[in-house]
């Protein structure tokens, strides 16, 4: 994949060999930490031209400080979200509902789906939730002194309740997390495979729940309607797609990150474990550190922003990990402090976009957390073991073996 | 004091009711009721750091108002 050219109205001294893909940490790296490489941006200017700062290779301005990328994601109408990321997969150019929509459509999703995905829906969800981690941790625990994180917790913890929101059972759920890493890592013969199968399954149960309705996500999304209408196929599926992208990868990976911080520092483990109330915070706090996507934007005028010339067009990234780590927004923003009090962090997003499953994301992670260490005893990474970390779109952590013995 | 709601900047992080539930409310999609709050002598603390708990920094402390006559003094009189 060679990088596009740097266009010509980019001025050549804003122009930095950075991206989020291909710089140093950024690629699997046993023991990396993807979060603290790009902190380094920081010595840098508020903005900047990446060259190479997405999948396919296109270059993108890059936002490093948090009130900019406050300033960029709050304003939807100059920062349009609709790139069909998904949909360009498959040479085709439809949204993922409500995310890459702009307002006023995107409200008008938003307000559709909202109510399913509110702080007062996901406390009814928690027992479900609760009750499918302790099930999963039991069961590692019976079975020895060490585990894989992410095959035998994260994603099957993550992914039973996506399918628990589709309504279907775990017996596809190895397909699922296939497809997912397929997605979002996959070459370019294996991600339009994965495309063309999660459209193919989502259109599949549309059609399914549109005959026979049950209690489920996809049932009222074939039952809804927006100003008077039904949802066309085209919407169903967006929306359909975007549950299946966002709700997998993302929360298993932060939870991945999450257990192996603790596994390398065992006070913070021991205070966790012995008071567990300090759980909440603490999540917060990791949130911070290890955030998993960066939002990317089009420019839909030419704006000048911070000195930068940017056109219309011009893709614009606004990366959680960078913002995080923003000194003019957090004090020591490389220490992790679980007590950390005023948190504002950007893992979620900040705008009309902020993420729909926020607050699914946060008690599955709290949850998570809190029964891992309830049940599991002092733990470490396994000895002659190395969690291998990526950057790019959605960060990620692999190979996390754990060991209590 | 008073906490300003700039309702058109929330966008339902709900960390303000996470800190204090029963100081903002929200509706049913999860964003906050509009109309600005005023807050009771005691509820001071938790207040500000439900304010400043907001990622978009849609809530603003005025700490120029005067408190409202708490509830318990309102049901005397």
């Amino acid at each position: 994949m060679a990088s596009n050219p740097v266009p010509d109205h980019v001025p050549p001294e804003m122009v930095r060999d950075f991206s989020l893909f291909t710089s140093a940490g950024m690629l699997p790296t046993p023991n990396g930490d993807p979060h603290a490489a790009v902190a380094c941006v920081h010595a840098g200017p508020p903005i900047f031209y990446s060259p190479y700062n997405t999948r396919n290779g296109r270059g993108t301005w890059v936002i490093t400080r948090a009130k900019d990328q406050r300033r960029v994601l709050q304003d939807a109408e100059t920062f349009s979200s609709h790139r069909s990321i998904f949909a360009s997969v498959l040479g085709e150019n439809w949204p993922m509902i409500p995310l890459e929509l702009d307002p006023p459509a995107h409200g008008i999703f938003r307000s559709l789906l909202n109510p399913l995905f509110s702080p007062k829906r996901v406390m009814v969800l928690e027992p479900v939730v609760r009750e499918r981690a302790i099930a999963l941790i039991d069961r590692i625990a019976a079975s020895g002194t060490s585990c894989d994180v992410m095959k035998d917790f994260a994603f099957p913890f993550t992914v039973n309740i996506f399918l628990g929101f589709l309504g279907l059972s775990d017996d596809r759920l190895d397909i699922f997390v296939g497809w997912a890493n397929d997605l979002l890592h996959g070459d370019d013969v294996k991600r339009p495979a994965a495309a063309r199968m999660i459209v193919a399954f989502i259109d599949e149960l549309a059609a399914m729940r549109r005959k026979e309705p049950v209690a489920d996500f996809m049932t009222f999304v074939v039952q809804a309607e927006v100003e008077g209408r039904p949802l066309t196929d085209e919407e169903v599926r967006g929306t359909g797609v975007l549950l299946f992208v966002a709700g997998l990868d993302t929360v298993a990976a932060a939870i991945g990150f999450d257990l192996a911080y603790l596994a390398r520092n065992p006070k913070d483990q021991d205070l966790l474990r012995s008071e567990p109330d300090r759980i909440g915070l603490a999540a917060e706090e990791l949130l911070r550190a290890y955030p998993t996507v960066q939002m990317i934007r089009v420019a839909t005028k030419n704006i000048d922003f911070e000195g930068a010339p940017i056109r219309k067009g011009d893709y614009v990234s606004c990366a959680t990990m960078i913002a995080n780590r923003d000194p003019a927004e957090f004090e020591c923003p490389n220490t992790i402090d679980l007590a950390r009090e005023d948190n504002r962090h950007a893992a979620f997003g900040y705008g009309p976009h902020r993420c729909l499953g926020s607050h699914l994301a946060r008690r599955e992670i709290v949850i998570g957390l809190e029964e891992w260490l309830a049940r599991i005893p002092g733990f470490r990474i396994k000895e002659g073991t190395a969690p291998i970390t990526y950057g790019g779109h959605v960060f990620g952590i692999e190979n996390l073996i754990l060991d209590w013995s | 004091m008073r906490i300003i709601v700039n309702h058109a900047t929330c966008q339902g992080h709900a960390r303000c009711w996470a800190q204090a539930p029963d100081i903002f409310k929200l509706d049913d999609e999860g964003y906050i009721l509009p109309g600005d709050i005023n807050v009771a002598e005691g509820d001071e603390l938790l207040a500000s750091r439900g304010a400043q708990a907001c990622p978009e920094r849609a809530l603003e402390i005025d700490r120029t108002a005067a408190a409202p006559e708490s509830v318990f003094i309102q049901s005397r009189v």
